[in-house]
C-alpha cells in the first residue's frame, strides 16, 4: 500500500468525548464503527481509497469489535454485500468511488433498494467531480432516485458529517431503506475535528452469530414480491424517511434579515455559499448570514413541507446545486407549483453554470448575479487578465507515468513495433495506464470503462483489415476483465490481442493488493496468478515479457499482430509498479551501505556533447527524470536532454535509444559503493588505460 | 475583543510526490499549538502522479478561548483575489496561480521556488519549447504584494532536505503566516522522521524570507556565442578539433562571402556551418565518448563519491547507415540505395552495451575514433559537404536579395538534428522545404517568402514526428511545388 495509515488507526479507537483530529474519509470511518457496524467493504479509488486502507490496518480493533471486512472484488461485490442487512438486524456500509462505482454496483443496489433492508446499510460515495477529477462528469443523484435510496449530502465539518453517517444508519432502518451518503474528494481530504463516542459492537456480528435463517419470499426480486416492494417503497418506506428527516431536522434552516430572498443549496454547497456571501458583506465568519439558507443535508428525496414553507414567502429563491441535470431545482418548482405557492421566483442554473465543479469562484459569481453585486466578480476579472496579458498561456501539466513506472516502456514499445506494422486501433482500459493517452504517447483510442479495455474491442477488432490492440490493468483484469473480456473472447474466438499490465497492485488507487499482487497482508490468499486464470478459462496464446526490454516487448506486440494463431492472443507485460518498488528497495538499500556492503547503484546520463538537441528520446519515454537543460555548448541553442535526481535506474532511455535506434548519447554508470579489493584493483587499471597517452591524442 | 473579520488563507501549488500534503499537516499542527482553528483539504486523486496539484487552508488567527465556542465557516476551495499566502514549488505552477487569479496586489505574498521542471509538452519539442522564466519572475513581482522568489529546490539540497521544507520556513519568514516560529519548528519535530534535516531547511527558508539572509542568485546559464568573431574563432577551434587545421580552413574560406554581410546573417551562418562541418558520426561520437574529460564529467553527474569505481555502458546500435557512412562514397552510395529500395535501414542495427570504461571496451570506441584521416575519403563526408555547399550558395543567393530572409534560409540548418531515423527525418523536412520554399517559391516577396520559411521551419520542429508535414504544413509544400513548377 503507498500509505502506511497506522497512526491514523489509533484514531478510530478514541472513546467518549476524546477529540479526533483527521482527514474527513476518516472521520466517516470512525462513525462506522461508533454507529456499529457488524461489517464493512467496498472497493479503492479516489477519493475513498484510504477508508479500505484504514480498515485494512485496523484489522485488530475490529476483530475486537467483531467487524467484518471484506477487500470486494469490484463495487458490485460490495454493493451486494450489503445483502446481509436484508434479513437481518445488522448494520453494515461499503464505500467506493461515485459516479463510476456506483455505475458497477447499480445491479446490486436496485435489488437491495427493492428488496429493503431491516439492518441499516450505508453505501460512502466518494464524488470525484471537477477539479483533479479522473472520470466520466456525472451525477449520483440519478442513482438515489431512480432506485428510490435516500442521498445525504452533508455540509461538509466533520462533526456534520459524523451525525450524519449516525443518523443515515437510524434512517436506514427507520425507512427500511439503503442510505447513500455522498462526500465530494474535497470533503474527503478535509481536515478538521469533531469530539469522538465509543465504538459500538453489533448485536449480531462474528462474535454473536446469527441464531437462525430468516426466510421471507417478500424480500426475493422475484414477481409478485417485487410488485409490492415497489408499492411498498412508494406508501410506506418513502413517507417514513419523510417523518424520520422532518423530525430529526436534518435538513437545516439558518434565518437572515432579507426575508424576500433566500439560497437553497445542497449540504455539500454550504460552506461555498457561506464564503461567497461573506465576500459580498452579506454574512460573517462563523455563517451568521442575511440572506436566509435551507441547507439540504438530505439532497434526496427532497421534504416539500419544508422546500414550500422556506420558499413561500420570498420573491426570489436561488438553487445552488452541483452538477446537471438540475434534479433539485426541477423538483423544487414542481414542489411549489402543486402547493400553489406561485409567487415565488426560483433560480438556479440561469444564475449558475450548469455544469462543473462549484468552485468558490463559480458559486460567489453565482450568488452576485442573483443578488446583483458584481463588484468582487469584476475585480478578479481583471485580474486574471492582467495575469493572462503578462503571462500569456503557461503549459498544462497533466498526471503522468512516475519515474522508472513499468507501464512506460510497454508504450515505448508500441510506438516502435507501429513503425514495423503501420499505425493500429487500440481499446484502452482504466489505470495508470491511461495517462499513455496523453503526451508524449497518445494511444489509445477509446475508454469505456474499469476492465472493459478487451469487451470494447469486440467489434471495432472485426473492422479493420489487421488486427487491433487492447490494453488492461491486472486492476482492471481481477475487476472483471477475466469475465467480460478474457473469457468472453475466447468464447466469442476473437482474434484479439490483448496486453495486460501486471504490475502487481491496483496502483492507480494507491498500490492496494490484488489477487495476483506479489506478495500478499495474511488476510489474503496467497498464490492467485493470472497466468493460470488465462490457462483456467482456455487461452491458447499468452507470452511473458519483461517490460523493460523494449525491443523484446515490440517483438511480441509484432508476432502477435502477425501469427498465424487465430483467437485471443495474450501478452503480459511484467514490471512492478515502481512506487512499490522503490518503498521496498530503499530501505534494503540504506540497510546494506550503512553495513559497509557492496552496492551498486545505477544511474542513466546523457553526454552533452552528443546530445544534438533534438528530444526524440523524449518523446518516447516521458519520464519526469529525462527532461532539458540549457546548452552547454556556446554554439547550440536547443536546450540538451539530461537525467536529473531522481533517476531509479530503470533502464528505460538506454533501451530506447537501443530499439529506436534514437541516439548515441545514453549512458549507464553504475557507481560501485563500497567497493571491494578486486573493484579498486581493476578500476587503477581501467585509469592507467584511460588518460593516458593513447587518450592524448590532439 | 474584537476577532479578526476573515481567515487568513494559503493556497499551495504543488507537483504530485513533493510533500505537499506533509506541509499541509504541518500547518495544521502549528495552527494548533497556536490554538487557532484551521482547516485544510486537498484533491490528490491521480494528480499526485506527477501531475500539478494544490493544496488549501484556512486558519482562523483567533484562539478558542478567544472565539468563546464560535466555531468559523471555512471554505474548501480557494476563491480568486482572496488568497493571503500563495505558495508554489515550481515557478510554471506561481503562474498558473497567476493566470487563475490567486495572486492580488493588494493582499497576496507570493513564495515560489524559480526552479522549474519542464513539462512534457515543454521537453518534447524539436527545438526549444520552454516557457519564458523570466516572464514568470516579472508577473510575480508585478501582481503580488510581496513576491519571494529563489531557487528553494537548491536549498533543499544543500540542507539535505525536500523543498517543502523550505517553502514552509519561507512561508513563515515571510511574516504573513499568523504562527510562531516556534509553532511551526515545533510542527516539524512533531513530524518524526527527517525532522532535524527538515529544520535545516526550515530555517534557511525562513532566513531568506525574513531578509536575514541574501536571496541567493541563480547561475548564470551558459554563455552562448553570438558575436560574429567569437563564433568564428570557436568554429575554427571545433574543427581544428574535428579534422585539422585544414578543415578549419575551409571553413573560413566558407565564411569569406558573408563577412561584410548583415552582422545577423554573419554570425548565424557561420554558427549553423560550423555545428554542421562538425556532423555527428560515428568516428566524432566514438572520439567524444572517449575523452578523460568526459569520464570526469560523468563521474560529477552521476554523484560519484571520492573512491567510488564508476562502470559506463554506452548504448550504441549502429546499422547500415553507420558503416555506409565509413565507405569510400561509390560504395557508400550503393548500399544505402539498396537499402533504401528494400526499406531495409534500419534492419540490420547491432545494439551493443559497450564498457567504455573497461579496457576493452574503451579500445573498441576509441579505435572508431582512430579513424578520423579516413574521414574525408568516406560517403558521408561528401553527401554532407554536397549538402552545405548547396545549402550555403542558396543561403548567400538570398542574401543578394534580403538578409532577412537569407537569415530565414541560414536558420533551416537547425533542422538536421539526431541520429538514425530522426536525422533522416530532419533532412527530409530540410530537403522539403528548400525545394518548395527557397528553390521554387511561390511569391517574389521576399518578406512573404521568408515568413513561410520560418512558418514551415517552426512547423517541422514543433512536431517532428512528421504529422504537421503531411498535415498543415504538407499541403503547402506540395501546392507550392506545383505553382513553382508551372
Amino acid at each position: 500500500m503507498e500509505r502506511s495509515f497506522k497512526k491514523e488507526v489509533e484514531l478510530l479507537k478514541l472513546g467518549d468525548g476524546e477529540t479526533f483530529h483527521g482527514e474527513g474519509i476518516l472521520a466517516v470511518t470512525k462513525a462506522l464503527l461508533q454507529s456499529g457496524v457488524a461489517y464493512v467493504g467496498g472497493y479503492q479509488g479516489a477519493p475513498v481509497s484510504h477508508v479500505m486502507d484504514v480498515l485494512n490496518d485496523a484489522r485488530d480493533i475490529l476483530d475486537d469489535l467483531g467487524v467484518h471486512v471484506e477487500t470486494n472484488a469490484n463495487e458490485a461485490g460490495a454493493a451486494a454485500m450489503l445483502g446481509a442487512s436484508i434479513n437481518y438486524p445488522i448494520r453494515g456500509a461499503v464505500a467506493f468511488k461515485s459516479t463510476v462505482g456506483t455505475n458497477v454496483a447499480s445491479d446490486a443496489l436496485s435489488n437491495l433498494a427493492s428488496a429493503g433492508v431491516r439492518g441499516g446499510a450505508l453505501v460512502v460515495l466518494g464524488e470525484d467531480y471537477g477539479e483533479g477529477s479522473s472520470i466520466i462528469q456525472e451525477r449520483s443523484h440519478a442513482f438515489a432516485m431512480k432506485s428510490q435510496m435516500w442521498l445525504l449530502d452533508p455540509r461538509p465539518n466533520l462533526p456534520k458529517i459524523v451525525e450524519m453517517v449516525e443518523k443515515g444508519f437510524e434512517l436506514s432502518e427507520a425507512s427500511n431503506t439503503p442510505v447513500m451518503l455522498e462526500l465530494r474528494i474535497r470533503a474527503c481530504h478535509v481536515h478538521g475535528t469533531f469530539t469522538t463516542k465509543k465504538n459500538l459492537g453489533s448485536k449480531n456480528s462474528k462474535k454473536n452469530p446469527i441464531a437462525e435463517p430468516d426466510f421471507d419470499f417478500g424480500r426475493i426480486s422475484l414477481p409478485p414480491a417485487t410488485y409490492a416492494q415497489e408499492k411498498h417503497k412508494i406508501e410506506v418506506r418513502w413517507p417514513a424517511a419523510v417523518a424520520f428527516i422532518r423530525k430529526n431536522k436534518l435538513n437545516e434552516v439558518f434565518a437572515g434579515a432579507m426575508s424576500d430572498t433566500g439560497i437553497v443549496c445542497q449540504g455539500g454547497m454550504y460552506n461555498a455559499v457561506i464564503r461567497a456571501l461573506q465576500l459580498l458583506g452579506l454574512a460573517d465568519a462563523f455563517g451568521a448570514t442575511r440572506v436566509p439558507i435551507y441547507c439540504m443535508n438530505v439532497a434526496y428525496p427532497m421534504i416539500p413541507e419544508e422546500t414550500v414553507a422556506f420558499c413561500a414567502d420570498k420573491k426570489r429563491v436561488l438553487v445552488v446545486e452541483e452538477g446537471q441535470p438540475a434534479f433539485i431545482e426541477d423538483a423544487l418548482q414542481a414542489a411549489l407549483r402543486r402547493a400553489d405557492a406561485n409567487l415565488t421566483k426560483v433560480h438556479g442554473k440561469d444564475m449558475l453554470p450548469l455544469g462543473g465543479e462549484y468552485t468558490g469562484e463559480v458559486v460567489l459569481t453565482g450568488i452576485s448575479r442573483f443578488l446583483n453585486r458584481d463588484v468582487e466578480i469584476n475585480a478578479v476579472k481583471k485580474l486574471k487578465t492582467r495575469a493572462t496579458e503578462l503571462l500569456g498561456t503557461v503549459p498544462a501539466r497533466p498526471p503522468g507515468f512516475c519515474v522508472g513506472c513499468p507501464e512506460r516502456p510497454v508504450f515505448a514499445a508500441m510506438k516502435v513495433a507501429e513503425k514495423a506494422t503501420g499505425a493500429f486501433h487500440i481499446s484502452a482500459d482504466i489505470g495508470c495506464h491511461t495517462f499513455a493517452t496523453l503526451p508524449p504517447f497518445n494511444i489509445g483510442h477509446t475508454v469505456l470503462g474499469y476492465g472493459l479495455g478487451l469487451a470494447s474491442n469486440s467489434a471495432v477488432d472485426t473492422m479493420f483489415g489487421k488486427r487491433t490492440l487492447t490494453i488492461m490493468g491486472d486492476g482492471g483484469f481481477w475487476h472483471n476483465g477475466l469475465t467480460s473480456g478474457i473469457a468472453n473472447s475466447v468464447f466469442n474466438k476473437d482474434d484479439g490481442i490483448l496486453v495486460i499490465m501486471k504490475n502487481g497492485y491496483s496502483s492507480a488507487t494507491g498500490t492496494q493488493e490484488l489477487p495476483s499482487s506479489p506478495q500478499h497482508s495474511e488476510s489474503k490468499s496467497d498464490d492467485m496468478a493470472i497466468e493460470r486464470a488465462l490457462a483456467g478459462v482456455g487461452v491458447g496464446w499468452v507470452k511473458t515479457v519483461d517490460n523493460y526490454r523494449v525491443g523484446d516487448v515490440a517483438k511480441v506486440l509484432k508476432d502477435a499482430m502477425s501469427t498465424e494463431y487465430k483467437g485471443l492472443k495474450v501478452i503480459i507485460a511484467e514490471g512492478e509498479c515502481q512506487l512499490e518498488r522503490q518503498r521496498k528497495l530503499r530501505p534494503v538499500v540504506a540497510k546494506q551501505l550503512s553495513e559497509g556492503k557492496r552496492t551498486i547503484k545505477v544511474k542513466y546520463g546523457v553526454d552533452e556533447d552528443t546530445c544534438t538537441g533534438d528530444h526524440s528520446c523524449i518523446r518516447l519515454s516521458g519520464c519526469p527524470t529525462l527532461t532539458i537543460k540549457d546548452n552547454p555548448d556556446p554554439l547550440r541553442r536547443d536546450p540538451v536532454a539530461t537525467v536529473i535526481d531522481g533517476c531509479v535506474g530503470c533502464g528505460l532511455c538506454g533501451e530506447n535509444a537501443h530499439a529506436a535506434v534514437l541516439c548515441p548519447s545514453f549512458y549507464r554508470a553504475e557507481i560501485i559503493q563500497n567497493p571491494g579489493f578486486f573493484d579498486k584493483a581493476l578500476n587503477k587499471l581501467r585509469n592507467a588505460f584511460r588518460g593516458t597517452t593513447i587518450h592524448q591524442r590532439n | 475583543m474584537n476577532l479578526p473579520d476573515r481567515p487568513i488563507t494559503i493556497l499551495i501549488a504543488a507537483l504530485g510526490g513533493e510533500g505537499g500534503g506533509v506541509m499541509a499537516d504541518w500547518l495544521i499542527d502549528a495552527s494548533a499549538q497556536c490554538g487557532f482553528p484551521a482547516q485544510s483539504t486537498s484533491i490528490p486523486g491521480v494528480a499526485q502522479r506527477t501531475g500539478a496539484t494544490t493544496y488549501y487552508l484556512e486558519v482562523f488567527p483567533a484562539t478558542v478561548s478567544q472565539l468563546n465556542g464560535r466555531q468559523p465557516v471555512f471554505s474548501l476551495t480557494a476563491s480568486p483575489g482572496n488568497v493571503d499566502i500563495m505558495v508554489a514549488s515550481e515557478l510554471i505552477e506561481a503562474g498558473r496561480a497567476m493566470q487563475n487569479g490567486f495572486v492580488n496586489p493588494e493582499r497576496t505574498t507570493l513564495i515560489a521556488s524559480t526552479h522549474r521542471i519542464y513539462a512534457t509538452i515543454e521537453k518534447m519539442q524539436m527545438a526549444d519549447g520552454r516557457f519564458d522564466s523570466s516572464r514568470v519572475v516579472d508577473a510575480g513581482r508585478q501582481l503580488a504584494k510581496q513576491a519571494i522568489l529563489f531557487d528553494m529546490r537548491k536549498l533543499a539540497e544543500d540542507s539535505g532536505t525536500v523543498i517543502n521544507a523550505v517553502l514552509f520556513g519561507a512561508m513563515a519568514g515571510s511574516g504573513a503566516l499568523p504562527l510562531t516560529r516556534e509553532a511551526c519548528e515545533q510542527a516539524i519535530r512533531g513530524g518524526g522522521r527527517g525532522a532535524e534535516a527538515s529544520l535545516r531547511g526550515f530555517t534557511s527558508g525562513f532566513d531568506i524570507a525574513a531578509g536575514a539572509h541574501p536571496t541567493p542568485q541563480s547561475p548564470a546559464p551558459p554563455k552562448h556565442a553570438s558575436e560574429i568573431g567569437e563564433i568564428m574563432r570557436l568554429g575554427i577551434e571545433r574543427l581544428t578539433d574535428y579534422q585539422g587545421a585544414a578543415y578549419a580552413d575551409l571553413f573560413l574560406e566558407r565564411m569569406k562571402f558573408f563577412q561584410d554581410k548583415d552582422k545577423k546573417l554573419s554570425s548565424e551562418t557561420a554558427r549553423h556551418l560550423a555545428l554542421w562541418m562538425a556532423y555527428e558520426d560515428i568516428i566524432r561520437v566514438a572520439d567524444l565518448k572517449t575523452r578523460a574529460s568526459r569520464f570526469e564529467r560523468v563521474r560529477k553527474e552521476v554523484g560519484a563519491k571520492e573512491g567510488e569505481p564508476v562502470v559506463v555502458i554506452d548504448f550504441l546500435k549502429p546499422g547500415i547507415e553507420e558503416l555506409a557512412s565509413l565507405l569510400p562514397h561509390f560504395l557508400g552510395k550503393r548500399l544505402i540505395s539498396w537499402a533504401q529500395a528494400r526499406g531495409k535501414l534500419d534492419a540490420y542495427n547491432i545494439g551493443m552495451h559497450i564498457k567504455t570504461s573497461g579496457v576493452f571496451g574503451y579500445l573498441m570506441v576509441r579505435s572508431l575514433a582512430w579513424l578520423k584521416p579516413w574521414r574525408p575519403h568516406s560517403f558521408r563526408y561528401q553527401e554532407e559537404q554536397e549538402m552545405i555547399e548547396h545549402w550555403l550558395a542558396r543561403v548567400a543567393e538570398a542574401a543578394q536579395r534580403s538578409p532577412a530572409l537569407a537569415l530565414e534560409v541560414a536558420q533551416c540548418a537547425t533542422l538536421l538534428k539526431g541520429y538514425g531515423e530522426t536525422h533522416r527525418r530532419g533532412k527530409a523536412n530540410f530537403l522539403a522545404l528548400m525545394d518548395a520554399l527557397v528553390d521554387n517559391p511561390a511569391t517574389a516577396d521576399t518578406v512573404e517568402q521568408a515568413g513561410a520559411i520560418r512558418k514551415a521551419r517552426e512547423a517541422a520542429l514543433a512536431d517532428p514526428e512528421g504529422k504537421a508535414l503531411g498535415g498543415a504544413l504538407g499541403k503547402p509544400v506540395t501546392w507550392l511545388k506545383q505553382v513553382g513548377r508551372t
